[in-house]
């Protein structure tokens, strides 16, 4: 019980307008029509992330491309046949050289992915789907990291990203 | 999946929630057109995948959704237009059939409300929503729910002059 059934009732007994006929005339019309097929919402709007996506696309096949060959050049051929011409030899002191072992070239360090601001756009029904889904969009910045061990230079590329996830109602 | 539901069926269900439908509605645009496209599609929509409307916590949030995103879509629209209609005399459509002045003052009291405890209330009040469903409609819990219905009726008492 609360003290506020007096007012609860004095809200209920206001009605809401009712409908117009011209409402109920354009939604019967509406029904009544063939259903078309879907097509993507209107409401769903394409964030500039994604229709400039390509050209981040572009940006990080570059950046693989630089560093595939800055591997390539900093392979130092020389250092590679001597080590192979002293693993050879047998020696009485096994006494590793980390300096030497260590691979010359760029080998992925670590990468991070922090989101900075995640929404949830409410329900909506995606493209041929029957079931309503929730518009999860969050907002990160990927940053990937490379390292070579033997020089200690280290690359690193950072861009941002949306991600838009579609989560079926059921699977909530 | 064929459609099952007959002529007959569609109407009756709107006649029962179309009304709190259109009153939820007209919480996020100024006009009982705009509340009746929103409704209109929702319905439409609704109805034609589920065939009825016993998920009426869906429904709602439906009808929510295309709501936010058409206030989203037309924000610059309307801001240009409200200069105009600021200037104009406004004429807007009543929301509720007020039979008396008591009403009228409640009816003035609720615009006077914070928008999601507004929200609650008519939900609750005209569309008998429970607040499991209400919690669900809006992505809140019960507990805030119910809190949020609380508050709006305290806040009613404080703004309704004593009888």
């Amino acid at each position: 019980m609360n003290d506020f059934s007096d007012l609860e009732a004095q809200l209920k007994a206001i009605r809401p307008a009712p409908l117009r006929e011209s409402f109920i005339g354009r939604v019967e019309s509406e029904i009544n029509q063939p259903e078309m097929p879907l097509e993507e919402p209107h409401n769903v709007i394409r964030p500039i992330q994604f229709r400039t996506g390509w050209i981040v696309g572009l940006g990080l096949a570059a950046a693989a491309a630089v560093l595939l060959l800055v591997r390539v050049n900093f392979q130092p051929p020389r250092g590679s046949a001597r080590t192979a011409a002293a693993s050879a030899q047998p020696t009485a002191t096994s006494a590793p050289l980390p300096a030497k072992t260590l691979p010359n070239s760029f080998v992925p360090a670590g990468s991070t992915q922090v989101v900075y601001h995640k929404r949830d756009e409410g329900l909506l029904f995606a493209q041929n789907s029957e079931e309503p889904m929730r518009r999860l969009r969050s907002i990160t910045r990927e940053t990937l990291q490379w390292k070579n061990p033997a020089t200690g230079a280290s690359l690193s590329v950072s861009y941002p990203s949306e991600h838009v996830e579609l989560v079926p109602i059921s699977a909530q | 999946m064929e459609n099952v539901a007959t002529h007959e069926d569609w109407k009756v269900c709107l006649s029962e929630v179309g009304p709190g439908l259109v009153l939820f509605a007209r919480q996020w645009v100024q006009s009982l057109a705009d509340a009746e496209d929103i409704v209109q599609e929702a319905f439409v929509r609704f109805w034609r995948r589920n065939h009825n409307i016993t998920n009426r916590a869906l429904l709602y949030a439906t009808v929510r959704s295309i709501a936010l995103d058409r206030i989203r879509g037309d924000s610059r629209r309307a801001r240009r237009e409200a200069l105009v209609v600021a200037d104009t005399e406004q004429s807007v459509e009543p929301q509720f059939q007020v039979e008396d002045d008591s009403q009228r003052v409640v009816v003035g009291a609720l615009d006077r409300l914070p928008k999601d405890q507004r929200e609650v209330l008519v939900m609750k009040i005209w569309n008998e929503l429970t607040f499991a469903e209400i919690a669900e409609a809006l992505g809140i819990s019960q507990n805030t729910a119910a809190s949020r219905y609380r508050y709006a009726l305290a806040s009613l008492r404080k703004i309704l002059p004593p009888q």
